[in-house]
């Protein structure tokens, strides 16, 4: 048992957790209520996780629940599948987002479809979870977020935490819906001593349970000039950024944390975009045929005519990501191009 | 009462280790077995829990880095 796990309860208002602890919390919380609730996938007991997601899990419930597979990701995703359709409700564990092309079909073939071939008849309650995103040399095949596919998906929902809060409460969410929900968690928001520190990492987060809506917007930074729309990591870059515009007079932006892809919050986007006239799209996954053309179309389907500028959107450019640093981080969303991104829509 | 950064490398005594996360305020209350801290040696991280309920006093920031056995906060 780790110390997250002690039942002896710490005052529920100062208590932080990093975002890797709020997520296995999360999960604790549904197994502890729950004999249908699972975990399965690689290294997912002794090791905790390779980024922390279920951390502990394994000493609280043992490993008929917490259960390490071997490295066959269609067999035990079809095995959640089925497991699920029986009326139990797993989480599989996908160690990198990346690694979806060897079980894609178990995922948008039989996840996302069985309910819907069944005319409803069969649900599949389950949970994907999958770590997501770059930034500290992990290459090509590693590092991809890689959202905008899953999301492109019909049948599938797609949540994307960026806080030890939403971590926790969308992971609840997540396993009490009766429709299976792809939750993506980026390495650099967990809060791991050995990525690259983050500040927003780590905050109060209350005990119990708690849901977090799934489709359901959140205004990070309240603003009047400009809208940034944005999920997962990149709300920590923009909203430092959106800080020290403000202070510098430059810009007052609004910064917008999807939290979810599938359902689409296009109300609370529409909303912002409409007050502010100008809209900067920051995305993790790749430029072409994605979640930024998306957000797009979200404000030009309805009525172009409330955009003021051009819309910006700072996405990975369309070429695999690349292990030197140097390169690696000259194509991710960095601070220096959503700043240049936020003048460009303010000076059109 | 003193909290010291865990022995986590056995081999070498005398490894230098990072503070990364504290979970706590200084000066802030603490319940005993409240998790306050997460140190790291190498690429191993460890879970500090509050040794018992109190006052606790941050001896070292956040990213620092010390020895093994280093007083690191404690707790009255």
């Amino acid at each position: 048992m780790t110390a997250t796990q002690t039942t002896s309860a710490p005052v529920a208002t100062t208590r932080r957790l990093t975002t890797a602890k709020a997520m296995s919390e999360g999960i604790a919380t549904e197994m502890a209520t729950n004999p249908e609730v699972f975990y399965l996938g690689e290294d997912v007991g002794a090791y905790g996780g390779i980024f922390g997601s279920t951390g502990g899990l394994l000493e609280q419930f043992g490993p008929k629940r917490v259960i390490d597979t071997p490295i066959s990701e269609t067999a035990f995703i079809g095995l959640a599948i089925g497991a699920a359709t029986e009326g139990m409700r797993p989480i599989a564990e996908l160690m990198f987002a990346d690694f979806m092309g060897v079980c894609f079909d178990q995922i948008y073939n039989h996840m996302a479809k069985i309910h819907f071939e069944s005319g409803g008849a069969v649900k599949v309650p389950m949970v994907l979870t999958t770590a997501v995103g770059g930034g500290y040399s992990d290459a090509a095949q590693h590092s991809q977020c890689l959202w905008g596919l899953f999301a492109h998906v019909p049948g599938l929902k797609v949540v994307v935490p960026s806080t030890p809060y939403d971590a926790k409460g969308l992971m609840i969410s997540a396993i009490r819906d009766d429709n299976p929900v792809v939750y993506m968690f980026h390495k650099g928001v967990m809060g791991l001593p050995w990525m690259a520190k983050n500040a927003r990492a780590t905050e109060v987060v209350p005990e119990g349970a708690y849901e977090v809506p799934i489709g359901k917007a959140r205004i990070a930074r309240p603003g009047t000039d400009c809208t940034v729309v944005t999920i997962s990591l990149s709300v920590h870059h923009s909203l430092d950024v959106a800080d020290r515009l403000a202070e510098a007079g430059v810009a007052d932006a609004e910064v917008i944390d999807l939290r979810s892809l599938v359902p689409l919050d296009r109300d609370a986007i529409w909303d912002s975009v409409s007050r502010t006239g100008r809209l900067v799209v920051v995305d993790e996954d790749y430029l072409s045929f994605g979640m930024s053309g998306e957000i797009v179309a979200t404000i030009t389907d309805r009525d172009p005519s409330v955009l003021r500028a051009p819309v910006q959107r700072v996405a990975v450019p369309d070429v695999p990501i690349p292990y030197a640093h140097g390169l690696e981080h000259a194509i991710l969303p960095n601070a220096s191009r959503i700043e240049a991104a936020i003048r460009a829509v303010m000076e059109a | 009462m003193d909290v010291v950064f865990p022995t986590m490398s056995q081999e070498n005594p005398l490894a230098e280790g990072v503070v990364a996360t504290w979970f706590v305020r200084d000066g802030e209350q603490v319940a005993a077995g409240q998790l306050i801290a997460e140190v790291q040696v190498d690429k191993v991280s460890k879970e500090i829990p509050a040794p018992t309920a109190g006052t606790v006093h941050l001896h070292a920031p956040e990213e620092a880095v010390v020895v093994q056995g280093t007083v690191i906060a404690s707790v009255d």
